[in-house]
C-alpha cells in the first residue's frame, strides 16, 4: 500500500516541458546575461577591460573559498569557519614572509589552513558533530588563535616579491584572478569526472546509500573540508599578498558572500545537488552587481539589501515549480496525512 | 434487550471485503467483539490482518462490508469517524514525541488550557486519573523519549483511554519487548478489559497471544477460517490453522553437490540482536534466511556487510582467515557486499540516473580515458542492465521514477558489477510482483552459478524455501536452526516460534501454494 503514494515529484518532474526544465536548469545563466546586458547599457566602461581584470582580481578570493564550500555543500554539509581559516591563513603567510622566501610563506600558509579544515572535516564526522556548530565553534577557536599570534596587530610585509601574488599579472590578467580560473577548472572537472566528485555527489545525495555501496563516506566528507580549508588557505594568501599585510580581524561578512555565490548559483544546501559552473556563475552575479552598483554610484547599504533579497529569491525559485502544479494531488494528500494523525 | 438501546457489541464487522489490484486481502470477513474482551487476530504473513485492522481503523476503505464500533456505523476509510465511535490504533512504530513531557504525550493536541495558556494543575490531574486507570508508575513530566519502549507503549494507551477510546486496537505490541514487559503490557490489558474496554491484539507472538485473549481468531487468505476460545487452542493447533493445511516444498534450481569449495565462513557471530554459531557456504550455493518480522535477519546481514559492527565474530574466505569487515567498504573490498532492505532510503541517489546507481561506489570502473562521463556509466553499465533483466533503454531514467523491482535490479546490478565473493541480498523480493520476482531469482541463481555464494532472506517463507539450497531461522537475534532442501513451512515455522515438537508431526507434506500471497508490509 505504501509503495503506490510515495514517488508523485519526481514523476511529475519528469514530464515538466522541456522548456521550463531547461529554465530551472539554466535560469542562473539568463539571470547574469540580463544583469551583464544591464550593468553594460546603464555604464559601457564596466566591460572595459581594465574594469573587468580589477573586478576578478578583488572577487578572487570569495571565488576560490567558493570553490572548496561547494565541496562541502554538495556533501550536505556548511563551513561557517572559512573566513576564519582565511584570516589565519593570511596571518601565517606574512609571519612567515617576515623570514622566509615568499613560496615558502604562502605554501606554509596553505598548509595550515588545509590542516584546520581536515580537523573541520573529523569533526563533523567522527565526533559527529552538526557542521553548522562544528564550524561555528572551530571558526571561534581559529579566530582565537589568529587574534594570540598576532596580538590583533596588523603585521607588516616590507618585501616586494611577496605581493607578487595579489599584484602581480600575466599577459595583463591578474595573477590572483588567473588563479581563480585555474581552480575553478580544476575544481569542476574534479567534481565532474572523477570518481571522487561522483562520491561527493554521492555522500550528498544519500550518505547511507553510499555506504553501504562501499563509499568511504566519513572520509569522503571529511575530504571535503581538507579542500575548502586549502581554498581558504589559498585566498588569505592572496590577500596578505596583495595587502603585504594581514590582520586576524580581516574577514569580516566574508563568508556570507562564499555561501552566496554557491546557493545563487544552484547549488542546494541539502546536498548531492550543484556543481562547479554554478558557483562560478553565482561569483559572476555577485560580482557584476556589486561593480554595476559601484559604477552606477549607487549607495553601499543597498548592496546588502539587494544581495540579501537575491539569496532568498534563489532559494525560493528552486520550489516554484512546485507550487505552480496543478492542485490535483491535494485532495489525496489530505486524506493521507489525516491517517496518520487522526487515528489515535 | 430492545429496550435498553445500548449496543451489546463493541465491534460488529460484517461482510468486509477488500479488493487490490489483482489481490483480494479481505473477503467477505464476519466478527463481532463484546465489550470487555480481548480478540487475538493470527495468520501468516499476507493473511490480510493488516488491512483487516487499518478498515477498521479508517485507515483502509474496504470494497464492501460494513462495521460497526459500540452501535456506530463508522464511514469506510475515514479515521476521523472510527475514532470518534472509539477505536484507537497502535501501531508497531509508536507515535511519542519524544522531546515532550509524558503528561503532554498523552494530551497530544488536547492539552487542557485557557485563552492559549495551558492550565499545568488540570493537565497534572487528567494524567493522574489516567494512569491510575492504567496502573502506570510513569511520572507526569518524565522525558517521553526516554522512556522504554514499553513504558512509550503505554502513554500510547493512556493517550487512547484519555480520549475515551474503547476499542484498542495494537498492532505486533510485543515485537519489541521483553518477557517482563510483556507481562506487564498483559496486565494493563487485563485491566482495561476489566474496565470494559475491547482490544484486538494482532501478534505473531502465539505465546503472548494465548496469555493475554479470550479469544482467537485465525485468518488465511482474507477469510476468517477459525475462531475458538484460547483454552480450546493451542500453538500447534493456531499453526496448523494458520496454514490450513502443512504445506510443502516445491524443490526448483540446481542440485548442488557438496564437493564445490567453502567460499565463506563464519563462526561464533555476534552483535546486539544477532547470534550465530556458525554457517558456511560453499561456492555455487544460496542460502536463505527465514524468520518472522523482527527476527534479526536484517541485523545479521548489515553486521557480515560490515554496516553494524559485531562483538565477536571470526570469518574465512576462500579458506583463509580474514579480518571480520568493520566498514561497508572494507567488505567490499574483501569481496562481500549487501543490497539493502530499504531500497530507496539505504541502497539508492533517487535524483540521480539508473546506471549512475548501478556505478555508486565503484565508479572507477566506469573511467575511461581518465574520466567519467554520464555517456560513459550508461555504456558501462548496459550490458550489467542487461544480465539483470533491466531494461538497458531506462539507464538514463532517475532511479527514483522506477518501480520497486527495477530498483531492485539497480541494487543487483551494482552487485554483479563488482568481483564479490559472498552476495548478501535483504529482502530483495519485498513489493514486488511474480514477474520481477523471478527475474531476481535467475539473477540471484546465475550469480551464484559463476562461483559466489549467497545468503538472502525474505519475509515469504515458502519463497525462501523455494529458491535457497539450505534455509537458516532466526528467533529473537538468534539463528537457531539450519534446515536443509525440502524442509516445509511449517518446520521453519516451528522453529520460528520455538515449537519443536512440530516439525515432526507435521512431516507428511502436502503440495500448497497458499503462502505465496504478496505479502503486505505493515
Amino acid at each position: 500500500m505504501s509503495t503506490l503514494t510515495t514517488t508523485p515529484q519526481p514523476l511529475a518532474a519528469a514530464f515538466a516541458p522541456p522548456l521550463r526544465r531547461a529554465l530551472s536548469e539554466y535560469g542562473v545563466v539568463l539571470a547574469l546575461i540580463v544583469l551583464v546586458i544591464i550593468v553594460a547599457v546603464l555604464q559601457p566602461a564596466f566591460l572595459s577591460a581594465g574594469n573587468v581584470s580589477n573586478v576578478l582580481a578583488q572577487w578572487a578570493p570569495v571565488g576560490i573559498m567558493g570553490i572548496g564550500m561547494t565541496y562541502v555543500v554538495l556533501t550536505g554539509g556548511f563551513d561557517l569557519s572559512m573566513a576564519a581559516t582565511y584570516a589565519l591563513a593570511a596571518v601565517v603567510a606574512a609571519t612567515l614572509g617576515q623570514t622566509m622566501s615568499p613560496l615558502a610563506a604562502f605554501l606554509g600558509a596553505i598548509v595550515v589552513a588545509g590542516l584546520v579544515g581536515l580537523l573541520n572535516g573529523l569533526i563533523v564526522t567522527f565526533l559527529r558533530v552538526n557542521p553548522f556548530i562544528a564550524t561555528l565553534g572551530s571558526s571561534l577557536i581559529i579566530t582565537g588563535v589568529a587574534l594570540l599570534l598576532t596580538g590583533n596587530r596588523p603585521i607588516q610585509v616590507v618585501f616586494e616579491p611577496f605581493t607578487v601574488l595579489g599584484r602581480g599579472s600575466l599577459a595583463g590578467i591578474p595573477l590572483s584572478a588567473l588563479l581563480m580560473i585555474v581552480l575553478f577548472i580544476l575544481g569542476g572537472l574534479i567534481l565532474a569526472f572523477t570518481s571522487y566528485g561522483h562520491n561527493i555527489y554521492a555522500v550528498g545525495g544519500n550518505r547511507e546509500a553510499a555506504r553501504l555501496s562501499g563509499i568511504r563516506a566519513d572520509w569522503v566528507v571529511a575530504s571535503a573540508y581538507l579542500v575548502a580549508g586549502i581554498c581558504a588557505g589559498v585566498a588569505g594568501t592572496i590577500t596578505a599578498s596583495r595587502l603585504s599585510s594581514a590582520q586576524a580581524g580581516l574577514s569580516g561578512q566574508l563568508v556570507f558572500d562564499v555561501l552566496t555565490v554557491v546557493i545563487v548559483g544552484g547549488t542546494t544546501l541539502a546536498g548531492g545537488k550543484g556543481s562547479m559552473w554554478r558557483t562560478a556563475v553565482g561569483v559572476a552575479i555577485l560580482a557584476t552587481l556589486q561593480n554595476g552598483f559601484n559604477l552606477l554610484d549607487i549607495d553601499a547599504y543597498y548592496q546588502n539589501i539587494i544581495k540579501g533579497v537575491i539569496i532568498i529569491a534563489a532559494l525560493t525559485s528552486v520550489d516554484w515549480s512546485r507550487f505552480s502544479r496543478p492542485r490535483k494531488a491535494s485532495s489525496s494528500k489530505s486524506t493521507q496525512s489525516s491517517i496518520s494523525t487522526d487515528t489515535l | 434487550m430492545a429496550l435498553n438501546r445500548e449496543p451489546s457489541m463493541a465491534l460488529n464487522v460484517s461482510g468486509l471485503s477488500k479488493q487490490y489490484p489483482g489481490v483480494r486481502a479481505l473477503n467477505d470477513v464476519s466478527f463481532t467483539v463484546e465489550p470487555g474482551t480481548v480478540l487475538a487476530v493470527v495468520g501468516e504473513n499476507g493473511a490480510g490482518k493488516s488491512t483487516l485492522m487499518k478498515s477498521i481503523a479508517g485507515a483502509e476503505r474496504a470494497s464492501a462490508g460494513q462495521i460497526e464500533v459500540f452501535g456506530t456505523s463508522l464511514i469506510a476509510g475515514n479515521p476521523r469517524s472510527a475514532s470518534d465511535a472509539g477505536v484507537a490504533m497502535i501501531y508497531q512504530e509508536l507515535t511519542i514525541v519524544p522531546e515532550l513531557s509524558a503528561q503532554e504525550n498523552v494530551y497530544l493536541g488536547h492539552v487542557p488550557s485557557l485563552f492559549g495558556i495551558v492550565r499545568k494543575q488540570q493537565l497534572r490531574r487528567n494524567y493522574t486519573a489516567v494512569a491510575e486507570r492504567v496502573g502506570s508508575e510513569i511520572r507526569a513530566d518524565t522525558r517521553a523519549g526516554g522512556l522504554s519502549t514499553a513504558n512509550q507503549q503505554l502513554l500510547e494507551i493512556m493517550r487512547a483511554i484519555a480520549h475515551g477510546r474503547r476499542l484498542v486496537i495494537m498492532d505486533e505490541p510485543t515485537a519489541s519487548l521483553g518477557p517482563e514487559d510483556i507481562e506487564r503490557l498483559h496486565n494493563v490489558i487485563r485491566d482495561l478489559r476489566a474496565k470494559g474496554c475491547s482490544v484486538l491484539y494482532v501478534s505473531h507472538d502465539l505465546d503472548a497471544v494465548l496469555d493475554v485473549s479470550d479469544e482467537v481468531m485465525v485468518l488465511r487468505e482474507g477469510t476468517v477460517v477459525a475462531r475458538a476460545t484460547s483454552a480450546e487452542w493451542t500453538k500447534k493447533a493456531l499453526v496448523t490453522a494458520m496454514l490450513g493445511h502443512a504445506p510443502a516444498t516445491a524443490p526448483t534450481g540446481g542440485n548442488r553437490t557438496n564437493m564445490e569449495p567453502t567460499v565463506v565462513r563464519l563462526d561464533n557471530v555476534s552483535a546486539p540482536g544477532v547470534e550465530m554459531k556458525s554457517l558456511a557456504i560453499r561456492s555455487g550455493e544460496v542460502v536463505g534466511i527465514a524468520g518472522l518480522v523482527g527476527s534479526g535477519r536484517t541485523r545479521l546481514l548489515r553486521a557480515i556487510a560490515g554496516a553494524e559492527p559485531v562483538l565477536t565474530g571470526s570469518m574465512q574466505l576462500d579458506g583463509k582467515e580474514v579480518r571480520w569487515p568493520a566498514s561497508p567498504a572494507l567488505a567490499w573490498s574483501a569481496g562481500i557486499a549487501l543490497a539493502p532492505e530499504d531500497r530507496k532510503h539505504q541502497g539508492l541517489v533517487l535524483d540521480r540516473a539508473a546506471s549512475w546507481n548501478i556505478a555508486l561506489g565503484g565508479f572507477q570502473l566506469a573511467r575511461r580515458g581518465g574520466r567519467i562521463t554520464a555517456g560513459l556509466l550508461k555504456r558501462w553499465a548496459d550490458p550489467i542492465a542487461r544480465r539483470v533483466a533491466f531494461a538497458p533503454n531506462r539507464l538514463s531514467a532517475l532511479a527514483g521514477t522506477l518501480s520497486g523491482g527495477n530498483q531492485q535490479k539497480l541494487l543487483l546490478g551494482r552487485l554483479f558489477s563488482r568481483p564479490l565473493r559472498l552476495m548478501l541480498l535483504d529482502e530483495p523480493t519485498r513489493g514486488m510482483d511474480i514477474g520481477a520476482k523471478s527475474e531476481v531469482f535467475a539473477a540471484m541463481r546465475s550469480s551464484a552459478a559463476e562461483g559466489r555464494a549467497v545468503l538472502w532472506s525474505s519475509s515469504e517463507i515458502q519463497e525462501v524455501l523455494d529458491h535457497s539450497d539450505r534455509v537458516i531461522v532466526c528467533r529473537a537475534g538468534k539463528v537457531v536452526a539450519e534446515l536443509p532442501r525440502g524442509a516445509t513451512v511449517h518446520d521453519v515455522l516451528a522453529q520460528s516460534f520455538g515449537t519443536t515438537e512440530l516439525a515432526t508431526a507435521t512431516a507428511s507434506s502436502h503440495a500448497s501454494s497458499s503462502l505465496h500471497i504478496q505479502e503486505n508490509q505493515q
